[in-house]
């Protein structure tokens, strides 16, 4: 044990600067482990900290409708018997604001709360500047709004907007206020007004998609009871009851999953290292043959030899964890420098590595160190000590212990998965895809340099001899290609992923498309709008008034499908459990089709209706069912007389699920919505929002270029993480290369010195250098770029459901950056090669 | 003792079986020293190698202190080695990434010698290294390194100390050095000292004598089982205690 040690020590403090890339490699993975999941744990903290103030109360009671004096009379039971401390309401709805001075006309959708005053019952709203929020600021037609509705209608605090019918006077302007979650996608900035406002503003019409909640402060132990009543008592009405916990669970199990997919990907990294440890292994034991077998003269048995380096390497992999929480540690230290004075709630969490991560990240680091190097030093068991007195080539048998390490090595790597990801799934699927993963590279690598391998017979000589470097005995090509490919993989798929999705966005909203969408128009303005769109002097393209209503599936007596119940229906109606808005109509939209049963053409006094393919199987729903819908309570019955496909890529005029026969509920109150071609330019179109909203002001107006606008800010940023994660592998794979090429330098100086001494001038050998890096580079980013094909292809056709397109530019500039990269890199770590004096080299061989 | 019994060493050249050593059997007394002469490729080296366990017989076996060495597995070998047998090598085989001091130390260590350091010390000491025990190999010269290789081979105070052509990478005065080590330890500890070498003046040192050719014993004047053919040169050999300077 101590020959062990000792010699673990020895070889160590020999070989650590050629071993200093297989400490680095493990150094990077761990340190994205161990930064990942230490982010995660931090802004989960805050969360976990602050969840009663995520919903800003106990419990939670909401609702899309009005409150009905029965509901009413039933939360107050209920929350008198569970001895509630406090509550207040709030209203919410999307509307249109615009400036109170005409001179500006512009109009901007945003999210108008309405609160009493004793919210928020958690947290508190917090304002710019040193004003601390009260009540008494909104009163009096007061209101407090986001800074982006500042710059959007161009106005300042103290200046007056118009909300609906009714002018407030912006009295502050709101940093961060309880109750809005991180992420959460919105159509505007928040506008807060007072609670007994927003009747003035006439936008609780009939129709308008205004949220009622109750906010309940109570104690802690009876939270959970009160909502499981309230969650029966409204079982089949409209009414939703949720407690800051189960809010916190939801929140947590997105955490949960952020956190070990993040995991996941550090895993890759590591394992990247792990495939850079192995192929450093490999060159490392074939230079050592010769000690190795002077030690086996000497007496040591193989167990002892291969104990001796497993050794070495669990140190240098646990320095290289080290290092990786250090590396981890830099990096989170910076994170609130690159904050800055950022308000989002990210910038609250303290962040810091934690013990879990770090102990992880370690573990990780070790035990990938050891799984990664194990199968190549189990080599040293075929070096025989005879080889000191005449040159052997070392021969293999059939080597069944072998076999068996590479079966518990590779199941160990499984579990490993597993665990990073909590999913013993995942953590298969994650194994085999980079198994899969691995092997296309690796034979896509064979394939090209097979196809070069005919440039072996160029006239040039460097050209000649790097194309050979390719194939040399104990080169690196394979694990430079796996490397560097997969970095370039990642980084042109997402790249090209992100182009592929703004083109079609842009492509849906250029054109003759509809890029404007009216919502809430009452029944008594529908011909009031239809004017005002037809006068050519507002500049819109074509329209439609849709007519919509809401809806809800209470039954199903069917051939295959049979529910009683809304309650039912919600938990066992596969997909139809939910609200639906519904239209009718007499025609087919374009980018609909009957593939079932007949469409009508004109009215009928019996209900009729045609259902979405997609929920028509997932709800097993058939032609001559019969459904029941609970439209604003009145119970209708309507037999399916068709099923349509739908092309929701297309869906701007026709994306309902139901359609139903006109003549039922032509009467029933309704309102309407219309896609339009708006007028061109900006200014034309914030005069027509503007005017539109001045006539109509409780119409909503959603703008595509403000949506696209927005789609194109979160894309950048899901497109920047994803880079940042392809650049990490990049790294990796730059860091696997100075490595390969540090390993494989004493062949170089070798080769180099002998070319010298033919003949071989300085220049010559460098040029062989590049291009040999650059053929490699160049096949790396080929490799990369070709799978970034099939990604892009694959994704946009089964996932994202677009038409795949080809970005000629994205892949041509990637394969010439990985080429010009591991050219770069390549040349630089071979400097030395090119110094050497050859007799010196000659001699020492 | 050692013993070969009908040892022999094919190999495959390319796709042809090729024999480096035709059965041989001998014996080699306790405390003998024995030089192995003849041409390159005649498989002296083979030979040495076999004794040492280092390589196995394709035919015979081989037994040391009457123990078949043929029928020990990889790392009953390797303890015999570390126990019983030192080797010392034309081209040194140091191992690069240790010291001299280590270098000696290690086979100690191997076999779990508790007092590893002094012992290794005094080695170097008898070599005539005590200031150079923290350098390198590649800080040493070629007499050095094999000085170093001695001390090592010497470290578990073998009996058979086994040398494949000490002296072949070195000069003259070197050369002369290390011949003279290894006669005193021969002389000074009793070791079975088995001598590979092209020398014939390095040969005419030895107590006995083997001369191969085309991996045949051609002379001998160990006992030989079965006994090489009379040739003249075995006549010949018969007289080489006495007249050594002939023998090349």
């Amino acid at each position: 044990m101590m020959f062990v040690l000792r010699m673990a020590v020895r070889e160590t403090r020999a070989s650590l600067r050629r071993l200093f890339f297989f400490f680095i490699c493990i150094a990077v993975g761990v340190a994205a482990i161990v930064a990942l999941r230490s982010v995660i744990q931090s802004v989960r903290g805050v969360f976990g900290s602050e969840a009663k103030s995520l919903i800003a109360a106990d419990v939670l009671i909401s609702t899309n409708r009005e409150w009905t004096p029965d509901a009413r009379a039933t939360i107050d039971r209920r929350l008198a018997d569970a001895g509630m401390a406090e509550r207040t309401e709030t209203i919410e709805t999307p509307t249109m604001v615009r400036p109170a001075d005409r001179a500006k006309v512009v109009a901007k959708m945003t999210e108008l709360r309405a609160v009493q005053p004793r919210f928020p019952l958690y947290g508190s709203i917090e304002l710019q500047g040193s004003q601390t929020y009260s009540p008494a600021l909104l009163a009096g037609h007061g209101v407090l709004v986001r800074p982006e509705l500042l710059t959007a209608i161009d106005v300042a605090v103290g200046d007056e907007i118009v909300i609906g019918q009714a002018a407030f006077t912006i009295r502050g302007v709101i940093v961060r206020e309880p109750g809005r979650g991180m992420g959460e996608f919105s159509l505007g900035p928040r506008v807060i007004i007072a609670y007994e406002d927003l009747a003035s503003t006439g936008l609780l019409g009939f129709g308008s998609r205004a949220r009622r909640a109750m906010l309940v402060k109570m104690p802690e132990e009876r939270v959970e009871p009160l909502v499981k009543l309230l969650r029966e008592d409204f079982k089949d009405d409209f009414i939703n009851t949720r407690s800051f916990r189960s809010t916190e669970d939801q929140v947590g199990r997105d955490f949960d999953r952020a956190e070990n997919y993040l995991s996941l990907v550090g895993l890759i990294i590591v394992i990247l290292g792990g495939i850079a440890v192995s192929s450093v292994t490999r060159v490392f034991i074939l230079q050592k043959i010769r000690s190795i077998a002077v030690l086996k003269c000497l007496g040591a048995r193989s167990g002892q030899i291969i104990a001796v380096y497993i050794l070495q390497v669990m140190t240098l992999g646990l320095a290289g964890s080290l290092l990786g929480v250090a590396m981890a540690r830099g990096v989170l230290a910076s994170i609130p420098w690159m904050l800055g004075s950022s308000t989002s709630i990210l910038a609250q969490a303290h962040y810091g590595v934690s013990w879990s991560a770090s102990i992880q990240g370690i573990a990780i680091g070790v035990l990938v160190s050891l799984l990664f190097s194990v199968v190549p030093l189990l080599h040293v068991r075929f070096i025989k000590p005879s080889l000191l007195l005449r040159d052997e080539s070392v021969r293999r048998a059939r080597d069944w212990a072998g076999m068996a390490v590479i079966a518990v090595v590779s199941l160990a790597l499984v579990a490993l998965t597993a665990w990073q990801a909590a999913s013993f799934k995942v953590g298969i699927v994650v194994c085999l895809g980079f198994a899969g993963l691995a092997v296309v590279l690796h034979l896509a690598g064979r394939a090209l340099v097979a196809l070069i391998a005919p440039m072996a017979n160029s006239r040039s000589f460097p050209l000649r001899h790097a194309v050979l470097h390719l194939s040399r005995p104990g080169n690196q090509t394979r694990v430079i290609l796996l490397a560097v490919g997969l970095g370039a993989f990642f980084i042109v798929g997402v790249r090209s992923l992100q182009a592929s999705l703004l083109d079609e966005f842009s492509l849906q909203v250029a054109a003759n498309a509809p890029d404007m969408f009216l919502l809430d128009i009452q029944k008594g303005q529908a011909d009031g709008v239809r004017a005002f769109l037809g006068d050519p002097a507002h500049g819109a393209g074509d329209y439609q008034l849709i007519p919509v209503l809401r809806a809800r599936v209470v039954g199903v007596a069917g051939s295959e499908t049979n529910l009683e119940g809304a309650d039912e229906v919600r938990q066992k109606g596969a997909s139809i459990g939910r609200e639906f808005t519904i239209t009718y109509r007499d025609h087919l939209e374009q980018n609909e089709r009957v593939i079932q049963g007949a469409f009508w053409n004109s009215p009928a006094a019996d209900a009729e209706v045609s259902v979405e393919k997609m929920i028509a199987d997932r709800a097993r729903l058939h032609v001559g069912d019969t459904m029941r819908f609970d439209v604003l309570g009145r119970i209708i019955s309507a037999r399916v007389t068709s099923i349509r496909d739908v092309e929701w890529r297309e869906s701007r005029n026709g994306g309902f699920v139901f359609v139903f026969r006109p003549g039922v509920l032509d009467q029933a109150p309704q309102t309407f919505v219309t896609p339009l071609k708006g007028p061109e330019g900006l200014a034309a179109r914030a005069r027509f929002q503007h005017d539109l909203v001045e006539r109509f002001p409780n119409v909503s107006i959603i703008d595509f270029h403000e949506v696209l606008d927005t789609i194109r800010d979160v894309m950048s940023k899901v497109t920047l993480a994803i880079t940042v994660v392809g650049g990490l592998v990049l790294f990796s794979g730059g860091l696997i290369l100075i490595g390969a090429v540090a390993m494989t330098k004493f062949q170089r100086v070798y080769e180099a010195a002998v070319f010298k001494t033919l003949g071989a001038n300085t220049r010559t050998i460098a040029r062989m250098l590049l291009l040999e890096y650059g053929v490699l580079g160049s096949l790396a980013g080929l490799i990369g770029s070709l799978g970034a094909i099939g990604l892009t292809w694959g994704v946009s056709r089964y996932a994202l459901e677009i038409p795949w397109r080809l970005f000629a530019g994205e892949h041509i500039g990637g394969v010439l950056l990985t080429a010009l990269l591991v050219a770069v890199i390549g040349v630089v770590s071979s400097l030395d090669v090119l110094r050497n004096k050859p007799l010196a080299t000659l001699r020492a061989e | 003792m050692i013993e070969l019994r009908d040892v022999s060493k094919t190999v495959m050249s390319g796709s042809e079986p090729l024999t480096i050593l035709h059965p041989l059997s001998i014996q080699i007394p306790h405390g003998e020293f024995v030089a192995i002469v003849g041409p390159s490729g005649s498989g002296k080296s083979t030979l040495l190698g076999l004794i040492a366990g280092l390589d196995a017989p394709s035919s015979g076996s081989v037994l040391i202190d009457d123990v078949d060495i043929t029928k020990l597995g990889e790392d009953e070998l390797a303890k015999l080695r570390g126990e019983k047998v030192g080797f010392v090598f034309q081209f040194f085989h140091l191992i690069p990434s240790l010291t001299a001091y280590e270098n000696v130390a290690v086979p100690m260590e191997i076999a779990g010698v508790a007092d590893a350091r002094p012992r290794a010390e005094r080695l170097l000491e008898e070599v005539g290294l005590t200031g150079r025990a923290h350098h390198y190999p590649s800080q040493l010269s070629g007499g050095e390194q094999q000085r170093v290789a001695l001390a090592r081979a010497l470290a578990n105070n073998p009996k058979i100390v086994l040398a494949d052509e000490p002296t072949g990478n070195l000069d003259t005065a070197n050369g002369r050095h290390i011949m003279d080590l290894l006669r005193t330890i021969h002389a000074g500890r009793g070791t079975t000292l088995v001598l590979v070498t092209h020398d014939a003046e390095l040969a005419a040192m030895a107590d006995a004598r083997l001369v191969l050719r085309d991996g045949r014993v051609v002379e001998s004047t160990l006992p030989l089982h079965p006994p090489v053919a009379a040739t003249p040169t075995t006549a010949s050999m018969a007289d080489a205690r006495v007249r050594p300077h002939e023998a090349s």
